[in-house]
């Protein structure tokens, strides 16, 4: 009796307290956006590639944005446990977090991951990163046909070390072993960090992972070749698949996603911010000297660019019998 | 290359200072279970773009280094490991501090901990790029049988008790398989449930299995929560000087241990600690005191643990790979700043790498006065606060400890479950530590297990892969060392272990049977999983199962020897109370908010924990205390560390 009473006097203020908050708030967002610290969450540990570029940008961001970014870390299920929360965090684009492809094309293919790809709203894919493969410094293969001819001779003895199953890695792994008709043995590790230790350390022939660690190894793995489009001005010498006759393209796309009730006007504004950061001349030297590939899709070529990545991926997802 | 010069670098007023702040700030956080180094590192990253390289590396070492010491603190004081690399400081520093030696315990962690962070600080100083190479010769054969040796601290664990301790092991190393696998990317384990897809979260696991069964059991009963001995005159500075210079050797085989176990990345202090721990327990004359409040317990976890400090920084610094979470924000840091990591480092960026270890270096030396003195504060506070504030401040941290780990209240609901099931099995004679185990190591295990597998399966040599190797032969035979030998030394002494533990025939039928239907429903489970993803949790569940087997035979043949009731088994009023307070905390925090919730079942606990006749003036005196306490730790979390925490209806 009495609790009833309570709710229905609480109702209709509960809603007129929460309307007014709604419409204050969102009056303020336009105009003054970005008015505190940006959280930028990444669905990874610290020491991934999301990590390395989300610093980068974070050294050059307040120049940009007026405002500072905070780096947190949300990891599990390969990105999955984040981005499943991304939609209930708030809304006012003062909460962002990194977005990953293929990954949030891949995961809700091949399993129900707590979220559908198109409720993710990414507003800026700012870089990508190529596969490459690496062999060992001492390995005697030298060249990408050195280590084919003998893959050719000796069908699943050559092993690949990458980061976990079914992704960007794995994937790259099967395309190639697809488009050259080869036989290999695809090895998961727990991150590029454990699975590039075991190959400096010959413990495989060879691994699939992205050029960015050739960065880092200097020169204890040798690149032999570079899934991009064209050659990485941070590794001139190491020729693309695609000069060497495989029509291998791809890697991984790494940007900003924001929850899906963010206005439409704080989306573009933060995606100018990516924007204006991307031509940051000391973010760009930095990027590209770690093997990063600066890409521009902002909030207005999104779709496009969603829907076409869409596209192949439910192909390579087909190839792969990946599909639930 | 003149080394010293670099040291007067290190030596400015400036450096000075951040190392001490650094190492007190460290060690605060250290000493909170759930929150960490990694967390707080993060959010400092941005200063040192400001503050230049050397100074701002320094900040997060010293960091870093306070707070793997300070995981300590909670550890003997609580029971529960402040960070994970302190799972193993809780088998003898606990029973230390209820002994009324905490002041001690915590003295021996102190030096240890110094002790142990020079030598790894000294390796990463002289030694860096030849020991790189250690990191190298570890393939995944040598990690999984890393994994092996640290498993068989359970046959120590659980003399007298072994298949008790083994199935526990088993539900540990099943737990590390729930979740999306990272070899063969199935779904393991999760029965449909979005929530469960990261798998088991360590830290908040940790602080479940170990600290809910303390607050169960501390509202239980009237009794307090340590014996402090305050008629104790003498310093537990010099006698803990005197049993460390006694047990020199200890020190330094652990800190060596711990050195190498950090250069391998993903290993980290967990296990440096439980492998140093079992090195130490083997080797030692007077292994039986293991587990009861052995000083040597103490100094072999936390000496390897701080060494795995300067350890984790050689392969970050020599080759690029970070050797621990910590490690890779501290590596993106130097990337940011345009230092290339790698072998030259050491030559052409020497200034920055050189003062910086001696930041390091002068930052352990500085836990020295800063653990002492924080020490002393903390056993007094704990020993003396009275249990109606002490129960709720634990049940307080272990909420929000487990939230802040990814200010996620799903950690926090699998820490209160996994606690209540370990309060459970712990009273039918299952202890929480096999379980941690399994799940620190189960990962690494199942990795190493199914690469090993799979390179030695691609060139035709699965067994010289698993067995062949010189390093793996070496752990191998510890291993069978450490497996059979306290088993052998029970044997030899049978009258010391007989069956100390509690024994209640129809309940050991009872829960062996609960195991073994477990395990056959988790083994339908495994349909349509790839035979990677299948293979290393089909073997489990088979060894548990067959394990379950042998005890139900064992316990058909015994005869009952204690009392139903002697097991403690059914809550009593004060028990359940503070079981459903704190579940319904977990669930109504992302409802309530946090600042609500807290206080509520701040205030609850605060009752059912209180046994005196309620008085106006202290009740009103513990109120402002916990309202003090609960906003101390929301400004921490949400302005200085700067989580996300649960807004609700208030704030």
């Amino acid at each position: 009796m009495n609790k009833n009473k309570i709710a229905r006097l609480s109702k209709p203020l509960l809603a007129a307290v929460t309307a007014g908050l709604v419409s204050f708030s969102a009056a303020s967002f336009a105009d003054d956006y970005p008015s505190k610290p940006i959280n930028y969450i990444l669905p990874f540990n610290a020491g991934g590639e999301s990590d390395l570029s989300a610093r980068f940008q974070q050294t050059v961001f307040e120049k940009h944005a007026g405002v500072k970014t905070v780096i947190q870390y949300m990891p599990g299920a390969g990105g999955a446990v984040a981005w499943s929360q991304l939609n209930g965090m708030e809304a006012d684009g003062h909460t962002v977090m990194g977005i990953n492809i293929p990954h949030t094309i891949m995961q809700p293919i091949v399993k129900d991951s707590g979220y559908k790809t198109e409720e993710l709203t990414p507003v800026y894919y700012f870089h990508y990163t190529p596969n490459a493969i690496f062999v060992p410094a001492n390995s005697k293969f030298k060249t990408l046909s050195d280590l084919t001819s003998f893959a050719k001779k000796n069908p699943g003895m050559v092993t690949f070390a990458g980061s976990g199953s079914n992704s960007a890695n794995h994937i790259g792994q099967t395309l190639f072993d697809k488009f050259t008709g080869l036989t290999t043995t695809y090895v998961p590790f727990s991150g590029i960090g454990p699975a590039m230790t075991s190959l400096m350390g010959n413990q495989l022939t060879a691994g699939f992972a992205y050029a960015t660690s050739g960065a880092s190894a200097g020169d204890k793995l040798r690149m032999l070749a570079v899934s991009s489009e064209k050659r990485l001005s941070a590794f001139p010498d190491v020729p693309t698949f695609k000069e060497l006759g495989i029509n291998l393209v791809g890697g991984a796309y790494r940007g900003v996603a924001v929850p899906k009730s963010t206005p439409e006007d704080v989306r573009v504004k933060l995606s100018n911010i990516i924007g204006e950061i991307n031509k940051d001349p000391e973010f760009v030297k930095k990027m590209e000297d770690n093997g990063f590939v600066l890409t521009d899709i902002s909030y207005d070529e999104m779709d496009a660019f969603l829907e076409a990545n869409q596209k192949e991926y439910q192909g390579v997802a087909e190839l792969l019998g990946l599909t639930k | 290359m003149d080394l010293l010069s670099y040291l007067v670098e290190a030596l400015t007023p400036l450096n000075l200072m951040l190392a001490l702040v650094g190492v007190i700030a460290g060690t605060v956080i250290g000493a909170m279970p759930g929150l960490s180094a990694t967390m707080a590192v993060a959010v400092l990253v941005p200063f040192t773009y400001v503050m230049g390289p050397a100074s701002g590396l320094i900040v997060l070492g010293a960091i870093y280094t306070g707070a793997i010491y300070g995981g300590a603190f909670a550890a003997i004081l609580v029971n529960t490991p402040g960070t994970p690399s302190a799972i193993a400081t809780t088998f003898d520093g606990y029973p230390m501090a209820k002994q009324g030696k905490g002041a001690l315990a915590i003295s021996l962690a102190t030096f240890a901990s110094v002790g142990g962070g020079l030598v790894g600080g000294i390796a990463l100083l002289l030694l860096a790029p030849p020991l790189a190479e250690v990191a190298l010769a570890f393939g995944p054969a040598e990690y999984f049988w890393m994994a092996v040796f640290g498993l068989t601290l359970i046959s120590a664990l659980s003399v007298g008790n072994t298949l008790k301790g083994l199935i526990g092991a088993c539900i540990g190393l099943i737990l590390s398989t729930v979740g999306v696998a990272v070899v063969g990317g199935d779904v393991r384990f999760t029965f449909d449930q979005v929530s469960l897809l990261g798998g088991i979260d360590i830290t908040s696991a940790i602080i479940g299995l170990y600290c809910m069964p303390v607050i169960i059991d501390l509202v239980a009963t009237k009794t307090p929560h340590l014996n402090f001995a305050s008629a104790s005159g003498e310093s537990s500075l010099t006698s803990a000087f005197q049993l460390i210079i006694k047990r020199k050797f200890n020190l330094f085989r652990s800190s060596v241990i711990g050195t190498i176990v950090g250069i391998l990345p993903g290993a980290g202090g967990s296990i440096a600690g439980l492998v140093s721990y079992t090195e130490a327990r083997r080797s030692s004359k007077e292994s039986e005191q293991f587990g009861k409040g052995a000083p040597d317990g103490i100094i072999a976890t936390e000496s390897a643990n701080n060494a795995t400090v300067g350890g984790g920084f050689i392969p970050t610094l020599v080759l690029g790979i970070p050797g621990t979470p910590p490690d890779a924000i501290i590596l993106g840091a130097l990337l940011v700043q345009g230092i290339k990591t790698g072998p030259t480092l050491f030559t052409e960026q020497g200034s920055i790498v050189y003062t910086f270890i001696y930041g390091l270096l002068i930052a352990t030396l500085l836990m020295l006065p800063v653990g002492l003195i924080l020490g002393k504060y903390a056993y007094k506070s704990i020993a003396k606060t009275p249990k109606q504030l002490l129960v709720p401040t634990v049940a307080f941290l272990t909420v929000i400890g487990s939230y802040a780990i990814h200010s996620n209240p799903h950690d926090t609901f699998v820490m209160f479950s996994l606690g209540v099931v370990a309060w459970v099995l712990s009273k039918f004679g299952f202890s929480a530590s096999p379980i941690v185990l399994g799940l620190v190591l189960g990962k690494i295990a199942e990795q190493g297990f199914v690469q090993t597998y799979l390179i030695g399966s691609a060139q035709g040599r699965v067994l010289e892969m698993f067995f062949g190797r010189p390093i793996s032969i070496g752990i191998i035979l510890c291993a069978i060392f450490a497996l059979v030998f306290p088993l052998w030394m029970a044997r030899k002494k049978k009258a010391v272990t007989q069956d100390t533990t509690l024994n209640h025939k129809t309940s050991n039928i009872v829960m062996t049977g609960l195991v073994m239907v477990v395990g056959g429903v988790l083994l339908t489970q495994m349909g349509g999983m790839s035979p990677l993803g299948s293979v290393f949790p089909s073997y489990i569940l088979y060894a548990m199962l067959g394990i379950a087997a042998l005890l139900l035979v064992k316990s058909l043949k015994s005869s009952s020897e204690t009392k139903f009731s002697e097991l403690c088994v059914v809550p009593n009023g004060r028990q359940l109370g503070v079981i459903v307070v704190v579940g319904g905390w977990t669930l109504s925090m992302s409802t309530l908010g946090f600042a609500l919730s807290s206080l509520l079942a701040f205030t609850l606990i605060m009752l059912i924990a209180n046994f005196d006749k309620p008085k106006m003036f202290p009740m009103l005196k513990n109120v402002s205390v916990s309202v003090v306490i609960v906003g101390a730790f929301y400004l921490l979390m949400k302005e200085v560390l700067l989580l996300r925490m649960p807004e609700g209806l208030l704030f």
